[in-house]
């Protein structure tokens, strides 16, 4: 078989303001970190800006896919959100206009497990 | 694809494919799946090659600097969408120990076939107009079908494609209008480059479907490769470019051309399909000169490539 030539892929990053994450872009065939860079500014950005670019070899990148994750959707998640507490908008109404007690008792005789369950 | 006989892994496959499911590089793929892909994406990539060479032509005769900086520009994006397909593809080829020195080498041997309209000479500025208007406009209506395909690196190259596509034919569509308001001159050169490109666009989307669709059709169809027939894909064009056309008082040179009112349904007198297949064989009127400066060019190039290569990676 004929030699063939030691090119490396490189996966391309590229960062588009400050606030903005380092996003992935494609990727590039290169030699060397220098070239990946350079084939990337013109593949990729001959009309947009950025203000940081990454080059990084595919095989120094670690990956795991939605397949290792099967289990991940069985359990529900919403304890770790705010989508558990919406409840709050609808009871924050309610102690502005019937303020608690400086004791903590209700103001209009309802009761607190009454208000929570709502 | 007999699907009774399908393995769990190939019924999983397809299963993913009917939900919507994006396929990537790493996942497990039929091997048939992987042919139809390389087959296709290696052909857009030379195509992408290829085509930059018709323009590429009027580089050093553009009319204006403006021009020769916009067109310099559109050569110089073809280039970049094969150098994006080509990686694509050369991911697809890996587990089969080939890269782009093979997708060249297809190329030249003539194994690998390139779109009908690169082969075609561009002997004016119109010529470099109607490319960017309407071969380009051609274009963007298969790769815009594409954008759905199951195979998620070719869907991202597109996206990127596509996107500067849109810039191609409006420099395209700019370049016909001035002509169109210029001189009667201008006018027929306009027209002369239509009539040239006519046949050329219509043998774009490949030969009708008869009654039945090709095995390859079907089983791109399948795969969600593909989801739209080569004459669909040429109505859509009649749909969208026969009318923008006539209003600038061109002639298509085919007097059977017309819409049914009723069914949307454009006729048309047929190319002529054994030149097509003459054409894609690399016997077209530029196949020889163009393929040749492209070989000549990669050789010329290789002590390039190597020299590159061989240095020390830095950093």
């Amino acid at each position: 078989m004929e030699e063939r030539l030691d090119f490396a892929v490189y996966e391309v990053f590229a960062q588009a303001d400050a606030l903005s994450p380092h996003v992935h872009v494609f990727n590039v065939l290169a030699s060397s970190p220098d070239m990946a860079m350079a084939l990337a500014e013109e593949n990729f950005f001959r009309r947009a800006e950025f203000v940081s670019l990454w080059v990084v070899r595919r095989d120094q990148i670690h990956h795991i896919g939605h397949h290792d994750r099967e289990g991940f959707k069985k359990t529900p998640k919403a304890y770790r959100t705010t989508e558990d507490y919406k409840y709050l908008r609808d009871k924050w109404r309610y102690y502005r206009d019937h303020p608690m007690n400086p004791d903590g008792s209700e103001a209009e005789g309802v009761t607190g497990d009454a208000a929570m369950d709502d | 694809m007999p699907e009774e006989t399908l393995t769990d892994q190939e019924a999983y496959f397809l299963e993913r494919v009917d939900r919507g499911d994006r396929i990537e590089a790493d996942d497990w793929m039929p091997e048939d799946y992987r042919q139809q892909l390389v087959r296709l994406i290696a052909m857009h990539a030379v195509s992408e090659i290829m085509g930059a060479l018709p323009e590429k032509e009027w580089v050093p005769r553009a009319p204006t600097l403006y021009r020769k900086l916009a067109i310099t520009a559109k050569v110089q994006d073809e280039v970049g969408h094969g150098q994006l397909l080509i990686r694509v593809a050369e991911d697809l080829m890996r587990p089969w120990g080939k890269n782009r020195e093979d997708v060249m080498d297809d190329l030249f041997t003539g194994r690998l076939k390139y779109h009908n309209v690169f082969h075609m000479a561009t002997p004016t500025w119109a010529d470099a107009g109607v490319i960017g208007w309407l071969v380009d406009g051609a274009a963007v209506i298969t790769q815009g079908m594409s954008l759905s395909c199951s195979y998620a690196p070719y869907a991202r190259a597109l996206q990127r494609i596509v996107e500067e596509e849109g810039f191609h034919i409006q420099h395209g569509e700019s370049i016909c209008m001035a002509l169109a308001e210029g001189t009667p001159m201008q006018r027929a050169m306009l027209q002369d480059a239509l009539n040239r490109w006519w046949p050329a666009l219509l043998m774009f989307f490949g030969p009708p479907e008869k009654s039945q669709l090709s095995t390859h059709q079907l089983r791109n169809i399948r795969y969600r490769i593909r989801s739209k027939t080569n004459e669909e894909l040429r109505q859509r064009f009649f749909s969208k470019y026969v009318h923008r056309i006539w209003s600038l008082g061109l002639t298509i040179p085919d007097p059977t051309l017309q819409q049914d009112p009723f069914t949307k349904e454009w006729t048309y007198q047929q190319p002529d399909w054994d030149e097509f297949r003459r054409i894609v064989s690399n016997h077209g009127p530029r196949s020889e000169a163009r393929l040749g400066l492209r070989s000549t060019t990669y050789q010329e190039g290789e002590w390039v490539r190597r020299t590159i290569a061989l240095s020390p990676a830095v950093g």
